[in-house]
């Protein structure tokens, strides 16, 4: 009986899950539309890293992960320290509410809010550049804002709801630390860095070694729903997500997009696995997370 | 109470003032395009009000006449509707058989349900590949049913079931009541928390559905509410004869009138967040519980 009870989750799990796993191996074969062709080894990874766009796909993809280490994982952090820090209780939860929420929207309408705001002729942020006496700025057409643009708005979307997990462990900072640091004349500034940091640090780089997982990937949305395949922003806004999309969904090169994406978990796999060992030097413990 | 220093005290006005600042930037863009989908003529959305200049509802009556609108809506309504439900059921049975720490093979489903499949994943081409061969390219079970079972979620509730007293449970089990009825009468009621969470989650996750739509539904009529959004505000068009007829009944001359052309997708967006924002006040604990299910009592 109790066995009868996880039956329908084993079966979807087997059929969605397990059945697509040998997949993978369209990789190494000649695969199209049609179905299987032969097998051709390594030929298709020979291909792919001979093309310029997927070169193209692959640094950029690697900007985005750039940007995002420097400025989008800290960001959550750097507002769970300032929301800390808040004393007025109703002023402090109604910025956490109100930052919270837009990481429940779907990318469309975050990306749809952002192309309205940001039009040349109607939007608000051209609306104040006009009367600053500037010139009106088409934001969307233009290759090299367009990482940092992105950067804004992934900060804008998640950083109160990723904040939430910061906020809960400074929550579990013993306040016995700050009274002995208070006696010993510690500023704020310098609680915030020996006592606050210190023990927010096993949630931090716990955080970090999971972000990795994913590292290469949760980009397809983001960029596809403001890019909308505008061929100007290529140049920097090709990422290897929308590329196995356009390869594969798109133009039907079953083999070239499975190949791109076997690539793409290899690294992410490598990167997590050498994050899992780093991080025993992070622990207090001095063991890893995994 | 100790006395607060200078330096303490004009950090406390600059962080309030950041913060402030801080929350207007993330609200404003949201106000701007409510604004935007009330607002009837072009010539009025160059300022920085925020209010219409020409308040009109005309956009709102495309979104619920426009067939090629409002179907979209509906099955977006259809997936979250129908998938919420069904993913809550069968992980929440599924966890229960997992709580059983006796249970022989309990270490297999860990590592079948979790392990495994988070190390190996086929790609989109060998998903796209198995729904085509199920026969659900173009269809909205392509959407709900590949996701309902996750073994991520049945962890979570596997272990808020281990946080519930034995005692509660042992009674009935003396009794000589059957696991289902344990399963249904006690464990059931005691999890709301958890699947009040996962369910919130799982819920604006199949509402916001884009990705899986864009690769298995090929027939706009079948689309999910999310791609016919994006579609629109690239486009910034709608139905044009049926903006005309609408026009006429508002008792305005289409021909005179510049039209908001942003108007449409703007009230397209208003509905898509209106069911999160209308919930949200209320379910707000569950929503920030989402992050932090999973990090306690791991």
């Amino acid at each position: 009986m109790i066995y009868l009870m996880i039956v329908p989750g084993v079966v979807l799990y087997y059929v969605f899950r397990y059945i697509t796993m040998p997949g993978i191996m369209i990789a190494f074969q000649e695969f199209t539309t049609g179905g299987f062709k032969y097998w051709c080894g390594f030929e298709n990874f020979d291909k792919l890293f001979g093309l310029r766009a997927f070169w193209q796909a692959f640094r950029n993809t690697w900007v985005f992960i750039g940007l995002e280490y420097v400025f989008i994982k800290p960001s959550p952090i750097i507002l769970a320290l300032l929301l800390n820090e808040v004393r007025i209780m109703w002023f402090k939860k109604t910025v956490q509410t109100v930052s919270t929420l837009p990481n429940f929207l779907t990318w469309v309408v975050v990306s749809g809010i952002f192309i309205q705001l940001l039009s040349p002729s109607t939007g608000y942020v051209n609306a104040i550049i006009a009367l600053l006496g500037g010139e009106r700025i088409y934001f969307l057409g233009r290759a090299q804002i367009f990482p940092w643009l992105l950067t804004f708005i992934r900060i804008w979307r998640g950083v109160g709801y990723s904040s939430i997990i910061y906020l809960a462990a400074l929550g579990g900072v013993d306040p016995e630390l700050y009274e002995a640091a208070v006696i010993d004349g510690a500023s704020r500034w310098k609680q915030t860095l020996y006592v606050t940091l210190p023990g927010i640090k096993n949630t931090i780089v716990v955080l970090l070694v999971f972000s990795f997982s994913g590292i290469m990937g949760g980009l397809f949305e983001p960029v596809f729903t403001l890019t909308d395949g505008n061929a100007l922003l290529d140049e920097t806004a090709m990422v290897l997500d929308v590329y196995i999309y356009n390869t594969g969904i798109r133009q039907g090169k079953f083999s070239m997009s499975t190949t791109t994406g076997l690539f793409n978990s290899i690294i992410s796999t490598i990167l997590m696995l050498s994050a899992n060992y780093a991080s025993k030097y992070l622990t207090e413990d001095g063991r890893t997370i995994i | 109470m100790l006395k607060r220093s200078l330096g303490e005290k004009v950090f406390n006005i600059f962080n309030l003032l950041g913060m402030l600042v801080f929350s207007v930037i993330i609200i404003v863009p949201v106000l701007f395009v409510f604004r935007n989908s009330f607002e009837l003529s072009e010539t009025s959305t160059t300022t920085l009000r925020l209010w219409p200049e020409q308040f009109s509802m005309v956009f709102y009556g495309m979104v619920l006449k426009d067939e090629s609108v409002y179907r979209p809506l509906l099955n977006s309504v259809f997936v979250t509707v129908v998938g919420t439900p069904l993913m809550l059921i069968i992980n929440a049975l599924g966890a229960y058989t997992m709580s059983k720490r006796e249970l022989p093979g309990k270490s297999f489903f860990a590592y079948y349900m979790v392990i495994i499949p988070m190390l190996i994943g086929g790609g989109t081409i060998p998903g796209f590949l198995l729904i085509r061969s199920l026969g659900m390219i173009d269809t909205l079970w392509a959407i709900i049913v590949p996701g309902l079972a996750s073994g991520w979620n049945m962890t979570l509730i596997r272990n808020y079931y281990w946080s519930i007293p034995n005692e509660l449970t042992e009674s009935a089990r003396i009794d000589g009541a059957p696991e289902m009825t344990i399963f249904v009468k006690i464990i059931l009621p005691l999890s709301k928390p958890v699947l009040s969470a996962l369910g919130l989650l799982t819920g604006i996750g199949l509402w916001n559905t884009f990705y899986a739509a864009m690769i298995y539904i090929r027939s706009p009529i079948k689309w999910t509410f999310p791609v016919k959004i994006r579609e629109t505000v690239m486009k910034n068009e709608g139905n044009d004869k049926l903006w005309e007829e609408m026009m006429v009944a508002a008792g305005l001359d289409p021909t005179e009138l510049l039209i908001n052309q942003s108007g449409l997708g703007g009230a397209m967006m208003v509905t898509s967040m209106l069911p999160i924002l209308i919930v949200y006040p209320f379910l707000q604990k569950y929503f920030a519980g989402g992050i932090m299910v999973g990090s306690v009592k791991g």
